[in-house]
């Protein structure tokens, strides 16, 4: 959370973080409410349809999680290995993080929406 | 660089304890984002865990108490956050049915020993031959040496080690009688729980060569590397041909580029030219693909440990997933993603070591 | 008819490139498409000449002996097979045929769908680029770094049991998608540098057309050279899978479930006919594909190559 008195670097840090987290997270809170929601006027299981989409949601948001900590963990080293080859591949860190954070956000959009259209139900 | 310093080097922390404990904290969004797949994996497998448990005759009633236990009838968000309290603590419960009423814990520390040192000798054998035979056949481009072992790498990674494992398996156990067919000791050799250093007794490593030497049992240690010289044949012979192949392709890269034939023309002789600027360079490449490889190499260990009938990792897993023992598939998969990072881990400050331009 | 002339267009230009005339000196290539063409030969025959559901059923009670070693090893050729008999009494030669068949069917169809999926991923990454290319290369990166055989055999857990050989195809899809993907993007960023679909989008030209029209043939020669090396690669982890069980079903005449059956059944009795054979037939074309994708890697454009990997 970003208070008024933080010094602005801080705050544009933390914002950049929340605002993509929080755009995937908004995806995936529709995806996952859509999902649950027409899984279970399919099958007519809701017990079932909350089992799977709540697994797809965590599948995608742990496979975010792993991949944006493989990208702090390696990317320096790809990066380098890539210039000292010569190859022209643009892949950074820094475009790896931001979409496996957008990923992430997504996965935990879709757990949440399952949990909250379930309990509704 | 004189010898002098070429030492210091190596003495001297080259990488920075901040570069290797930033990588230490990360292991732990790893392991998070691992377990949320293995849990999506429960959940999206098909067949009824209960059914696992309690067979197919099980009544209703069973099946449903069965569920209730295991917490089956809880909601999703309850269940995936208790799950994850239980993988930080490395807990998964107990097995279905492979090794019924054993936790899995375990059964994955009764088993990982036997697949690191597995795939330990195996990694060892590439990187000692493997280096070597791809300079050799860079340097030596289009000669006899380096036709000889491009096709022998070649050959290395087409031939399937479920099948070279056989052969060697017939020729050597069934027909010569030199080597035994599986298992990973001699019957008739038992080995103590524990061994004494100073008078203290310490648990074993669970690795039997090494156990062995612990113990200072000769007779044990040649028994033992005795039955672990054909599986460790296969997954070597696999691991040199893999890194071969990237030597090769990485070191012709470097003589290719210009400081070599500048050093070269400045009057250099050529070996000391290479060994300098050309090894160390080629090396850079390589070693983070070998820290990829160690994957290639776990899959291939599934595999020797299925044809050797060792009682690993590999084949627990297999059989594991064969029976749907969810417990015991979720505890394998976890372990592989944290050896494998580890792994990587190790290879990032190797090569942060060789490269000092990436620390920062 | 207009889609003719754009594909003689890029055989034209394939033809006119070094390309293919540096493949065919390359004589490893060529001994590797030789292989590959002599086992198509081999699983097209197989196909015609034998019936799946004889070579697959237990013969058990027929006066065919069980395990029978080679008839040129036997003591009576006359009555024995030339590769002998497994322990259902059936004909490896004839088994071993028919795994050609089935080892290149399935492995098309595995490569030919990732092949699909991953071409189509890639361009539209290097078309429209931004989030949709972040997102989408940087998941198959993901991917990418997960150890091909340990990521297919959790899938494999995944999906139900009776898709059979199918289980192991849709895993294996998705553990070779990413390569293609990764290929086909930076090949087609590359053609897009290119003024010239700079100069198409100025004619007003709308989006599939430029993919289509432009893209894909200049991506060609990269992704051919990528399914080569896959093909390899997905004939073995088949064969992988069905050795472990997540694949064929029991007594498909694959060389996998062959291999599974030999270990099993002949290792310690020194029958070596029930695995030597089918391995020999996996590995001769395992080794075919490679050679030819080796070889058609060093023969492709420098600016291409990098990205094969």
């Amino acid at each position: 959370m970003a208070a008024p008195g933080d010094p602005p670097r801080l705050r544009s840090y933390v914002a950049s973080r929340v605002r993509l987290f929080g755009s995937g997270l908004l995806v995936g809170l529709l995806l996952g409410g859509l999902g649950m929601a027409g899984w279970t006027l399919y099958t007519g299981d809701a017990r079932a349809s909350e089992a799977t989409v709540f697994a797809l949601g965590a599948l995608v948001f742990g496979f975010g999680l792993l991949g944006w900590s493989g990208s702090i963990l390696a990317g320096n080293g790809i990066e380098a290995m890539q210039e000292h080859m010569g190859t022209r591949s643009d892949w950074t860190e820094k475009d790896s993080r931001r979409a496996m954070a957008r990923l992430c956000g997504g996965g935990g959009g879709i757990m949440v929406g399952t949990s909250v259209v379930a309990a509704l139900l | 660089m004189n010898w002098t310093q070429s030492l210091f080097r190596l003495v001297e922390p080259v990488v920075p304890p901040r570069f290797v404990v930033k990588r230490l904290l990360l292991l732990v969004p790893v392991l998070f984002g691992v377990a949320s797949v293995v849990f999506a994996i429960l959940h999206l497998a098909p067949g009824d865990p209960a059914i696992v448990i309690a067979g197919q005759r099980a009544s209703t009633e069973q099946l449903e108490q069965i569920r209730q236990e295991l917490g089956l009838r809880r909601p999703l968000w309850e269940q995936y956050l208790s799950f994850l309290w239980d993988a930080a603590r490395f807990d998964f419960g107990q097995s279905y049915s492979i090794s019924r009423g054993n936790s899995v814990r375990s059964v994955i520390a009764d088993r990982l020993p036997i697949t690191l040192e597995l795939a330990i000798y195996g990694q060892a054998a590439g990187i000692l031959l493997g280096i070597p035979l791809g300079i050799i056949s860079a340097v030596k481009q289009d000669s006899l040496t380096d036709h000889v072992t491009r096709i022998g790498a070649l050959t290395g990674i087409s031939v399937p080690i479920f099948w070279s494992g056989p052969l060697l398996i017939l020729l050597f156990s069934t027909y010569l009688d030199v080597f035994p067919t599986s298992g990973r000791i001699d019957s008739t050799l038992f080995l103590p729980d524990t061994w004494t250093l100073f008078g203290r007794e310490l648990p074993l490593t669970g690795m039997i060569t090494v156990d062995t030497v612990l113990l200072g049992n000769t007779e044990a240690f040649l028994s033992a590397a005795h039955h672990l010289f054909l599986p460790a044949l296969v997954i070597g012979v696999y691991s040199t041909a893999l890194i071969s192949r990237m030597m090769r392709s990485s070191m012709l890269e470097v003589i290719r580029q210009d400081y070599i034939r500048t050093a070269r023309a400045k009057g250099q002789g050529a070996k000391i030219t290479l060994m300098k600027h050309g090894f160390r360079n080629a090396l850079i490449p390589v070693v983070t693909v070998i820290g990829i490889q160690f994957g290639t190499l776990l899959g291939g260990a599934v595999l020797t440990e299925t044809v050797f009938g060792i009682n690993g990792m590999g084949l627990t897993i297999v059989t594991a997933i064969g029976v749907s023992d969810y417990p015991v598939v979720q505890g394998t998969v976890l372990t592989f993603a944290l050896l494998f990072t580890l792994v990587n881990l190790v290879v990032d400050v190797t090569y942060s070591y060789l490269d000092p331009r990436i620390q920062q | 008819m207009s889609t003719d002339t754009e594909t003689r267009g890029a055989l034209g230009r394939l033809r006119a490139s070094p390309f293919l005339a540096d493949l065919l000196t390359n004589r490893l290539a060529v001994v590797g498409l030789t292989i590959i063409l002599g086992m198509a030969a081999i699983a097209v025959y197989a196909r015609v000449t034998y019936d799946l559901g004889a070579l697959a059923s237990s013969q058990l009670g027929t006066e065919v002996t069980d395990r029978a070693p080679p008839g040129w090893l036997g003591p009576a050729p006359a009555t024995q097979q030339l590769f002998g008999t497994d322990a259902a009494a059936r004909d490896i030669y004839k088994r071993c045929l028919y795994g050609a068949w089935l080892a290149l069917k399935f492995g098309t169809i595995t490569v030919g769908t990732s092949t699909t999926v991953g071409v189509g991923m890639g361009i539209i990454a290097a078309y429209y680029g931004d989030v949709t290319d972040n997102v989408i290369m940087r998941t198959m990166d993901v991917l990418l770094a997960f150890p091909p055989l340990l990521l297919a055999l959790a899938l494999v857990a995944i999906f139900p049991r009776d898709l059979g050989l199918w289980r192991a195809v849709v895993a294996l899809v998705l553990v070779y998608t990413p390569r293609f993907a990764r290929v086909v993007r930076g090949a087609a960023l590359k053609v897009l540098e290119d003024e010239y679909v700079d100069a198409t989008v100025a004619l007003g030209a709308t989006d599939p057309r430029i993919l289509v029209r432009h893209i894909l043939p200049n991506t060609l020669a990269p992704i051919t050279v990528q399914s080569t090396l896959n093909f390899g690669l997905a004939i073995i982890d088949l064969a992988a899978l069905s050795f472990l069980g997540f694949g064929a079903q029991a007594g498909t005449p694959s060389w996998g479930l062959m291999l599974s059956r030999g270990v099993e059944n002949g290792l310690l009795t020194g029958q070596w006919w029930l695995s030597f054979f089918p391995g020999l037939f996996l590995a001769i074309t395992v080794l075919g594909f490679n050679l030819l994708g080796d070889g058609m890697r060093d023969a492709l454009d420098p600016r291409m190559r990098e990205a094969v990997d």
